[in-house]
């Protein structure tokens, strides 16, 4: 489905990207993690053309996409819902919603099922239609955007952390979001902080430091990998400020 | 590595700033010595330059610095030239190059007059505003007929000194006061002053959470960008010997300056001055060639459709960053790797939280605040005690948020009060509020982007003083603080890349670093988990722990419940704008109210979803 062969890129100031090779096919969701500052987001930019690769290629169900630009890859089936801040403030619910249809606006019988249809799958925002974007809290506006990112119908959906800024009733939802994602059908690739709640949902996990894909697997066994979540996920609380057991172990880089 | 050719020799930082300083002193010297040149046409332009230099140089710390986009500029070169002229007519014995340090000090004032404006408007509003302000002068200029001699004008004594002089005075006069206005220019990037300036131009609602005095610093900016254009215009008058309102007030001499300062490169020390000498000999080259008048127009708009398109960010801008990407083309950026939580001291394990005091830190009664319909926050009262780590929780659109800016003074509550330390805030500027001991750091991170990330760090402001001001802006004692903090929050690394540059996680840290710079007794904290690395929560709590030990007092908005249980100790839940619950951990886990509002039915059935590894039977029982 998405496939990264070797990819590098970088914002001007040296490749934050240093080779990265990944692949998510249909119906499954990759869960990139990592340190702050890896290049997990990078790579989402380079997917969804924000960002040009200096070398390596990107294959979207084996057609090269590398370098192409943003509405080309949007028309192509991949939808991005950003870090933060991707709506229009001023606009309501329903128009930014709608907004992510823009491409597909003259086949209005369509659009206006799809729009039923997200609605029905993001019932916090049904009853918000008319509201001004400016005027949501962070958790709503991210359903919004979870809603405006189906609009088309998408092969594959870019989740940059989609826990960010939810309450802990919200987060059900993103399961469920997901969930319902991946039942039609598309991959997602997601990049995730929150490293448990990420993996869970995940059926393969990707691990990057320092601009390289280090390790991926199996959600389960990425997770459960007594190393890597000792190194990423916390091992300090994991196994409490235990000198000698971090002294002992082999380096691993 | 070992053979070094020619190209990869020019990309070499010392070898820049070499050349650069070498274009720069040759430069200097043929401008100095220009009036050797024996055409009187070329003397002429280079003289309107430096005029020009100097208008352009003034805006720049007002455009380039402070971000407000001025149309009237050229005004404060007629103010001077009037000043001087009416001054030279007054007093006949006078050498009128002497009037010019007056014209500029009256420049300056009525500059700081058009920077009250900025109190309510920016934007395209502003600009607007600095059109009507150039007509408004030229009006004056027109109708107050006794001093200023009406659409008639005032002739100036031709200049007394002997011929083989020339123009040599004029062009000196005008080189001094260029070489002064850059020299400031440099001192201000420099200082407190430029720092806040700039903090201003990227962020002017986050500045003021920091402690930056807005309208005082865009006040002396306004005043120090007239200043010595209001000098050049005096001695620019004496030197056209007629001074007139439709001359000196032309729209066109202030759109010329926008366009040096733009064509240049705003914010940039030369930028200005080059954009000048080159933007003056195409205006006169216009002016000769199609008689001037409206073709002339054309041409300039039609060079700055061309500028925005081509070179946005202006020439010295856009050939930095053409050579700073030759330079790092096939390197490795900076990237985040690892952080072992052992390879650093952690803060003191053993901090414990101080003794309670029993006093309320912060108050807030009654507040209220509504958004056309919707009671974001509505009849909300909870205490924060003295030396606490309180935590705010809510579900998303309960108004905690709103909270945090109503209690930082980005926004002011519609009713109700706030009080710190028992003194009434909520009708405080949110500069006053960080003086007295509030930091806070946002949701969505709001650093100033196009600074460095150590720059971020030292630019708050823990009080307001004039001395203040010119203080360098990365000084000795407080570089090393910042540093220190950089080190704790394990960015040091990144100390001078650019923070837009940053990915959101380490903003944030940054942000958490700069925050504390303020040295706050409340820090607010919205969201500090949110997008932070695990093993970087862990840390960030331990921080939290040292710094509560210290005495700091803390509010936190988060939804990473283990966080919020393993640290904060009391809870406030708000739901809908009010506290429907508060108190111990404990209480707040088993509140059927919470459970139902915020954490879910099923939040002590399953595991904590938002998991860093703290399983909440084992939080500090502290």
């Amino acid at each position: 489905m998405i496939r990264l062969e070797g990819v590098v890129a970088g914002y001007g100031g040296g490749n934050v990207l240093q080779g990265v090779d990944l692949e998510v096919n249909t119906g499954e969701l990759g869960c990139i993690v990592g340190p702050n500052g890896a290049g997990k987001s990078t790579v989402l930019r380079a997917v969804s053309g924000l960002l040009k690769p200096s070398a390596g290629r990107i294959l979207l169900d084996g057609e090269d996409i590398t370098g192409r630009t943003p509405d080309a890859v949007l028309a192509r089936g991949v939808t991005q819902v950003p870090q933060s801040n991707g709506l229009f403030a001023t606009l309501t619910v329903r128009e930014n919603i709608l907004m992510g249809a823009y491409v597909i606006r003259k086949q209005r019988a369509l659009v206006r099922q799809r729009y039923d249809e997200v609605l029905d799958m993001f019932p916090l925002v049904q009853n918000k239609t008319g509201v001004r974007c400016g005027n949501l809290s962070g958790g709503q506006r991210r359903m919004v955007e979870f809603a405006r990112s189906l609009m088309l119908d998408p092969k594959l959906v870019l989740l940059d952390e989609p826990s960010l800024g939810l309450d802990p009733k919200s987060l059900t939802v993103i399961d469920e979001a997901v969930a319902i994602m991946r039942a039609k059908g598309k991959a997602v690739l997601m990049v995730e902080q929150n490293v448990r709640f990420g993996l869970r949902m995940a059926t393969s996990g990707i691990v990057m430091e320092s601009g390289r894909v280090l390790l991926t697997g199996p959600a389960q066994s990425v997770l459960s990998n007594p190393e890597i979540a000792d190194l990423y996920f916390g091992g300090a609380v994991h196994a409490p400020v235990q000198s000698d057991t971090a002294a002992n172990q082999p380096t691993t880089a | 590595m070992t053979t070094i050719s020619g190209a990869s020799r020019l990309l070499d930082p010392r070898m820049q700033k070499l050349i650069t300083r070498g274009l720069v002193l040759v430069a200097a010297v043929v401008i100095v010595l220009f009036p050797l040149s024996p055409s009187a046409s070329a003397q002429n332009t280079v003289i309107l330059a430096l005029v020009l230099a100097i208008g352009a140089s003034g805006l720049n710390i007002i455009t380039g610095y402070t971000g407000y986009l001025s149309l009237s500029q050229g005004a404060f070169i007629g103010i001077g030239a009037y000043v001087g002229a009416i001054l030279a007519t007054r007093f006949p014995d006078v050498q009128p190059l002497l009037w010019a340090p007056i014209a500029g000090v009256v420049a300056a004032l009525i500059a700081m007059l058009l920077g009250l404006v900025t109190y309510r408007s920016r934007g395209p509003a502003f600009v607007i505003i600095t059109v009507a302000f150039l007509f408004l002068v030229q009006f004056v200029a027109i109708e107050w007929v006794p001093v200023t001699n009406g659409t008639a004008g005032l002739t100036l004594p031709l200049p007394d000194w002997p011929d083989p002089w020339g123009n040599w005075p004029f062009h000196l006069a005008l080189v001094v006061l260029l070489a002064l206005s850059l020299t400031m220019t440099w001192w201000i990037r420099r200082t407190k002053f430029g720092m806040g300036l700039i903090a201003i131009r990227e962020d002017e609602g986050k500045a003021g959470t920091i402690g930056v005095n807005a309208p005082v610093y865009k006040l002396l900016a306004f005043g120090a960008s007239a200043l010595f254009v209001g000098m050049a215009g005096s001695v620019y008058g004496y030197y056209l010997s007629f001074v007139d309102p439709i001359g000196m007030f032309s729209i066109i001499t202030s759109a010329l300056i926008v366009l040096s300062v733009i064509l240049g490169g705003r914010g940039t020390l030369f930028g200005p001055v080059l954009g000048a000498f080159i933007i003056q000999p195409v205006n006169n080259f216009a002016n000769d060639t199609f008689g001037g008048g409206n073709a002339r127009l054309v041409i300039f708009g039609g060079l700055l459709v061309l500028l925005v398109i081509l070179l946005p960010k202006g020439i010295l801008p856009t050939a930095a960053a053409l050579l700073e990407k030759t330079r790092s083309k096939g390197t490795v950026g900076l990237s985040g790797a690892r952080l072992n939580p052992l390879d650093r001291p952690l803060a003191p394990a053993e901090a414990r939280p101080p003794a309670p005091t029993g006093r309320t830190l912060l108050e807030v009664r009654g507040l209220h605040k509504s958004f056309g319909g919707n009671h974001a926050v509505n009849d909300c009262s909870f205490t924060v005690p003295e030396g606490s780590i309180t935590a705010l929780i809510g579900p998303n659109g309960s108004g905690k948020t709103t909270v945090f800016n109503l209690i930082s003074g980005t926004m002011t509550p519609d009713r109700g009060e706030i009080l710190l330390n028992g003194e009434r805030i909520e009708r405080l500027s949110p500069w006053s509020r960080a003086h007295r001991g509030i930091g806070r750091t946002f949701q969505i991170t709001r650093l100033f982007r196009e600074m460095t990330v150590l720059e971020n760090v030292v630019a708050p402001l823990r009080d307001f003083s004039v001395r203040q001001l010119g203080l360098g802006a990365v000084s000795g004692s407080e570089a090393a603080r910042a540093e220190e903090l950089l080190e704790f929050v394990g960015m040091s690394a990144y100390r001078d890349a650019r923070a837009g540059a940053l990915s959101y996680g380490q903003q944030k840290l940054v942000e958490l670093a700069q925050v504390l710079m303020l040295d706050p007794k409340l820090i607010l904290l919205d969201e500090p988990a949110g997008g932070i690395n695990p093993t970087l929560i862990e840390r960030m709590g331990d921080l939290i722990r040292a710094l509560n030990a210290q005495g700091t007092t803390f509010l936190l908005v988060e939804h990473n419940m283990p966080f919020v249980v393993g640290l904060c100790d009391p809870i406030r839940v708000l739901a809908r704008g009010a506290v429907i619950a508060q108190g111990s951990p404990e209480q707040i886990q088993k509140d059927p109210l919470v459970l139902d509002a915020y954490l879910g039915d099923d939040y002590l059935l399953e595991a904590p979803s938002r998991s860093v590894n703290i399983p909440v039977v084992e939080r500090n029982p502290a």
